[in-house]
């Protein structure tokens, strides 16, 4: 018997890493996914209620209501609406810190590294202040007091942000929504035991949670992160496990909230504290990228060449980027930090560290970001990340992976960056689909999960299907990291899509698929559709535009979707969300949808199935706009 | 009708449950060598003093009130006479029979090398007559050697290691339990033995062992000149069938007493199971064919068709090892091997076939490979892989509820 | 012979393992109830499992009780012997050898040896402790195994 810790490790697209898994002394998510593959027919069905004492109540056929009378459609959204109600929440505070970070910034005259966003901003809030901290202050604090209104009142920025005939529609509905904290309090009240039972009452909801997440959670964290951060410049960069470089002090950074660690980036680059790396035996400092705020430093990595040297991997990639040993610290501030990180970073006395509590690893130290603060508790975060590097290296095992991953990937694409890299305006892209030469655009966006075939399995299967039919792909989330060690973000990928999306991409040098980094950057990628929308003169259901969350994990996905659902685009999924077990919410999802809000909710765990019904889809839209 | 059993291992004690499963009235007698029903798989545990001869006996509580069977034991048959329907005991007492079954089993090989077959120091390990006097005379031992690595060698050694001899293993082959295991299995074993103390000397073989005057051998020297000093031998080289008192019967035999698929000999009334048939060695299917000609003994008509024997499970200091079917590679083999940290799995298949499996550290749930290999089930069209194959492949609920495979 | 059977109806399964979880219950060495069975501990092992053919079905897999034991004609130690009275098959753990051969001969692969000490056989004893109704039957939500007299 060999020293790996079990051989029986889930499929993953990226062939090099599953060996790599594979061959790991240690236990992974990987390693488990074969021992919870039984999983509950009710718990998949989303029919297994718990909201009260007479529960766990599950449907059967001799049992179609839990004791309360609760049927599988009211049991089914109650949960549904929870797990959306519980990942705007997510996002919601991603934001507010983004905001409060900004304002912070602006009052105490920090660095404003996006201007254009600033201003950007200031015009679509009707902000006139012409003092850029003042008025980065001004646009937090719009932010802010729509975030804090209560559920009864309106926010401000839904109409300012959103697209014309969308705004309309939502009105139509009624699903505007208020305070984006309130209408998580709302809906987490409204499916609360013996509360609400109407499915489609509860769907609504649904809803009127993804805008306030799509608005505020996603559009307005990315623009705020700019402000300060910097706007994503187009480049290329290397990505997988070669980025760790052994001579450096690592850390890998996991989360969704960039601005979290921008004074510790900084510092880490300054004189006195690389003279610290130096003492301990190193070269310096780097930062390496993991989850969706390692997206987050890829695509802002103009700004950042010197600590960040590129993205790792994604959220199932986190164990093995530790498991190479050259890790000496992981500082989270968000999900998607596993739970099975922990023994790897005990086993390999990797520190680590937490600095914001909502995302407290039971094994981290909890180390607050305090923005007044941030000077001491960054440094004694500093002195223990190399009081760490000391104590490990040269005591844990070294096994690194340093051919893994990619060189030349592109990154740095955002809505501004595209348009810029275009000519300044979409004329360019529409023309090409008008043509014919990129059939349609696909949004593949969301988590990865083991399930769906594996890692990253269905999400790598999928854009490799859909860029051989001439559409060209667009990325945002943990589906980015694990497309991009794929190589299919290098300029060379350009050879597996179709022939005429093919001669585009070699003609302009890209890629068949455009990482817009994080699954923040949703987004960016739906301005994107809205602005496509405006220069047509049409509404976003009508363009030949789909989006797929493949490999959704998390609820934060679920809430993401629902903005998709409500900006009138048809999602994919690869698994359902617990929801088949209510045929109300099945029909609503899947075919009612479509005169909601002109969306609708596919769902096909096949890459080539899903590739057909997606391209299908983006032809009747074409023949619907008569090209 | 008076059923007359000889031997009361496995296929002797099965014969005699089924024949009074299907006749009550039937008078039923066994005649044993042995003075205890025993377990040949668990002497060594009797060597070991982990168990005494009760806890060898695999019988039922009460088995012989309770079925109603006479039981002459310590007894040796010296002559089967079929014309007469008589068989002769050493005791000189003559025995009549309506129906016969031969299930004396086998006796241990000690192969003629030097002079193993005169001296007094030189054990099998079959009996629990064995059993008992090797550890009689490991009392007086300090120095063991065991010729032969097979289950029977190790289970010897595990046995005297509770005892604390030093032991030294020879073996032809250049691996341990080369039958059972391929050499990288076999080596966790070896690893394991040798922790505990056992010295293995692989690739020798024994080529002169001479008595000393007190009629013992104190040392065996090998094929490469090497001596090893010993006080106790165990030869674990092979059994063959206990035929000697057949002579002269007239009863055709081969390596074993021969049989049809019935098990009846060539003999009319006369049956035979176990390891006198030399069909196979191992206990389901010893107890498979004592089932079965203990039903036809009583008029039954039914046919040894499970005779697949090539497959065992091994056991020791906590490592579980199973066995089935080929495990040397041959031409056209696909081989597959998955390997962690508790387990080491490796599989053979041709042709769509598994043609051998070999489990160790976990074998949970392992059965349906011998099915899958003794029945040449096609498994090319199970897209799985190989090691999550299982019976929900192959589900099947018959009326009565059971499982069954489908035919 | 008339014996009773745990019958499953496989198509009825949606494999929420309460059979299993109802299994290491009855099991248990400790006491307690369900509300504090530990679901980690190895001791707490349970005999029936679900498992997934090549489609995704899930296809209960629970100890027949066979009409002919490949189990009990493997075993060498007396250990396992088939109850003329209940047509059950029992297991007595102090008689056992730790040979496995029962696990080996079981053509369905429903036994294995224990995970802590791989010296007992895990073995379905129709709960025969708790009045020989079946624990995993009583907990099926979807009635996809009872028990009938075959």
């Amino acid at each position: 018997m060999n020293e790996c810790y079990g051989c029986n490790t889930c499929k993953s697209a990226d062939k090099p890493l599953e060996e790599f898994i594979a061959g790991l002394p240690m236990e992974t998510s990987h390693h488990r996914v074969e021992s919870q593959s039984t999983k509950c027919g009710f718990g998949l069905q989303g029919v297994c209620c718990r909201l009260c004492a007479n529960g766990p109540c599950r449907i059967t056929p001799k049992s179609p209501r839990g004791i309360c009378g609760a049927n599988a459609d009211t049991i089914v959204v109650r949960n549904l609406l929870r797990a959306v109600a519980s990942g705007s929440g997510c996002y919601i505070h991603v934001v507010e810190n983004t905001a409060l970070n900004v304002k912070n910034i602006a009052q105490t005259k920090g660095e404003i590294k996006g201007v254009d966003t600033l201003k950007r901003l200031a015009s679509i809030f009707g902000i006139e202040e012409t003092d850029v901290h003042k008025c980065a202050e001004a646009v937090a604090d719009a932010v802010l007091k729509d975030l804090y209104k209560p559920e009864y009142e309106k926010m401000d920025l839904t109409e300012k942000m959103s697209y014309g005939p969308r705004y309309e529609k939502w009105k139509e509905l009624g699903i505007l929504p208020g305070g984006a904290k309130s209408e998580v309090f709302h809906g987490v009240v409204k499916c609360s035991t013996n509360l609400n039972s109407d499915p489609v009452n509860m769907l609504l909801d649904c809803l009127k949670l993804g805008i306030s997440t799509g608005i505020h959670g996603l559009v307005l964290t990315n623009l705020l992160n700019d402000v300060v951060l910097g706007e994503p410049e187009i480049r290329t960069a290397p990505v997988g496990l070669r980025v760790i470089d052994p001579d450096y002090i690592n850390i890998m950074i996991t989360g969704h909230q960039h601005s979290m660690f921008t004074f510790l980036q900084n510092r880490l680059t300054d004189d006195d504290v690389k003279e610290k790396a130096k003492k301990a035996g190193a070269k310096g400092f780097k930062l390496v990228g993991c989850t969706c705020v390692g997206q987050d430093l890829q695509l802002r990595g103009a700004h950042y060449t010197e600590i960040f040297d590129g993205h790792a991997g994604n959220n199932y990639t986190s164990e093995a980027i530790l498991a190479t040993g050259g890790i000496d610290a992981v500082i989270s501030e968000f999900n998607c930090t596993l739970p099975g990180i922990e023994p790897i970073c005990d086993e390999l006395k990797i520190k680590q560290i937490c600095i914001d509590n909502v995302a407290k690893k039971a094994n981290a130290e909890l180390k607050e970001f305090d923005f007044e603060n941030r000077p001491a508790v960054t440094d004694e975060i500093i002195d223990e990340i190399v009081a760490a590097y000391t104590a490990r290296r040269g005591n844990v095992p070294m096994n690194l992976m340093k051919d893994h991953g990619y060189g030349n990937s592109l990154t740095g694409v955002s809505e501004v960056s595209l348009k810029k890299f275009l000519g300044g305006n979409w004329k360019p892209l529409i023309d090409l689909i008008v043509s014919g030469d990129i059939k349609g655009v696909a949004g593949v966006v969301g988590c990865s999960n083991l399930t769906a075939g594996g890692h990253d399995v269905l999400s790598v299967d999928l854009v490799k299907e859909l860029i051989a039919k001439d559409i060209i792909v667009l990325t945002a989330g943990c589906s980015s990291g694990g497309i991009e060690n794929c190589g299919l973000m290098e300029p060379e990928a350009a050879k597996l899509a179709g022939p005429k999306l093919r001669a585009v991409c070699e003609k302009l040098g890209i890629p068949p698929v455009l990482n817009f980094g994080p699954c923040l950057a949703i987004g960016r990628l739906e301005i994107v559709a809205t602005e496509l929308a405006e220069a047509l003169n049409i509404d976003l259901p009508q363009l030949p535009l789909v989006l797929s969350a493949a490999q959704w994990l998390e609820e934060q996905a679920l809430a993401d979707g629902c903005y998709g659902l409500a900006l009138g685009l048809p999602l994919h999924l690869g698994l359902p969300p617990f929801v088949t077990g209510s045929p109300v919410a099945v029909q609503v999802l899947t075919e009612d949808m479509k005169k909601l809000t002109g969306g609708q909710v596919i769902i096909n765990a096949d890459a080539k199935e899903s590739a057909d019904i997606l391209e299908k889809i983006i032809e009747e839209k074409r023949q619907g706009l008569n090209i | 009708m008076k059923y007359v059993i000889i031997g009361a291992g496995v296929a002797g004690v099965e014969a005699a449950k089924t024949i009074r499963q299907k006749d009550n009235t039937g008078e039923i007698l066994m005649i044993s060598k042995d003075t205890d029903v025993h377990s040949r798989c668990m002497l060594h545990k009797f060597i070991a003093g982990e168990r005494d001869e009760q806890g060898l006996d695999f019988t039922e509580k009460d088995f012989f009130e309770n079925y109603r069977i006479d039981w002459k034991k310590g007894v040796q048959v010296t002559a089967v006479c079929p014309d007469e329907k008589e068989i002769a005991l050493d005791n000189g007492e003559k025995i009549s029979y309506d129906k016969l079954l031969l299930a004396g089993g086998a006796d241990s090989f000690i192969p003629p090398v030097g002079e193993l077959r005169k001296a007094s120091n030189v054990y099998g390990l079959r009996n629990l007559s064995d059993a008992q006097a090797i550890v009689k005379e490991a009392d007086l031992a300090e120095n063991v050697l065991i010729i032969g690595s097979g289950l029977v060698g190790l289970d010897a050694a595990y046995g005297l290691l509770e005892r604390g001899k030093k032991i030294t293993i020879v073996e032809m082959v250049d691996r341990i339990l080369p039958v059972q295991l391929d050499k990288y299995a076999a080596n966790a074993y070896q690893a394991l033995f040798e922790k505990a103390g056992v010295r293995f000397v692989l690739g020798r073989k024994a080529s002169e062992a001479v008595c000393e005057a007190d009629g013992k051998i104190h040392k065996v020297t090998l094929d490469n000149g090497e001596e090893i000093p010993c006080d106790l031998l165990i030869v674990a080289a092979g059994v063959r069938s206990s035929i000697a008192c057949l002579e002269g019967s007239g009863i055709e035999c081969d390596r074993g007493v021969t049989v049809d698929n019935c098990l009846k000999t060539s003999k009319a009334d006369i049956y035979a199971a176990g390891d006198i048939t030399g069909l196979s060695g191992i206990w389901p299917n010893a107890a498979n064919q004592g089932k079965i000609a203990g039903a036809n003994m009583c008029g039954g008509t039914e046919e040894y068709n499970d005779t697949y024997a090539i497959k065992n499970t091994i056991n020791f200091f906590g490592l579980v090892t199973l066995c089935v079917g080929r495990i040397l590679e041959e031409e056209g083999d696909q081989i597959q091997i998955k390997e962690d940290k508790s387990q080491y799995k490796r599989v053979i298949v041709k042709d769509g076939k598994v043609q051998g499996i070999l489990l160790q550290g976990d074998i949970s749930h392992a059965g349906t490979w011998q099915y899958l290999i003794k029945n040449k089930i096609d498994i090319s069209s199970i897209q799985k892989n190989i090691f999550d194959i299982n019976y929900a492949d192959f589900y099947q609920v018959a009326e009565n509820g059971e499982y069954q495979w489908m035919s | 012979m008339h014996m009773k059977r745990i019958v499953i109806d496989y198509q009825k399964c949606d494999g929420c393992k309460s059979c299993s979880i109802a299994c290491m219950q009855a099991h248990r060495e400790t006491q307690g109830t369900v509300y504090d069975l530990d679901l980690t501990d190895p001791h707490n092992e349970s005999r029936n499992r679900i498992l997934k053919d090549a489609d995704g079905q899930y296809k209960p897999l629970f100890c027949r009780h066979c009409d002919d034991p490949k189990c009990v004609e493997s075993c060498m130690s007396g250990a396992l012997h088939k109850d003329p009275k209940s047509g059950h098959v029992f297991y007595d753990e102090t008689r056992c050898g730790s040979c496995f051969m029962c696990v080996m001969n079981c053509p369905y692969g429903v036994l294995k040896p224990d995970t802590v000490s791989k010296t007992k056989v895990i073995k379905c004893d129709f709960c025969v402790n708790a009045g020989g109704e079946p624990s995993c039957v009583a907990s099926c939500p979807k009635q996809a195994i009872y028990v009938e007299e075959v």
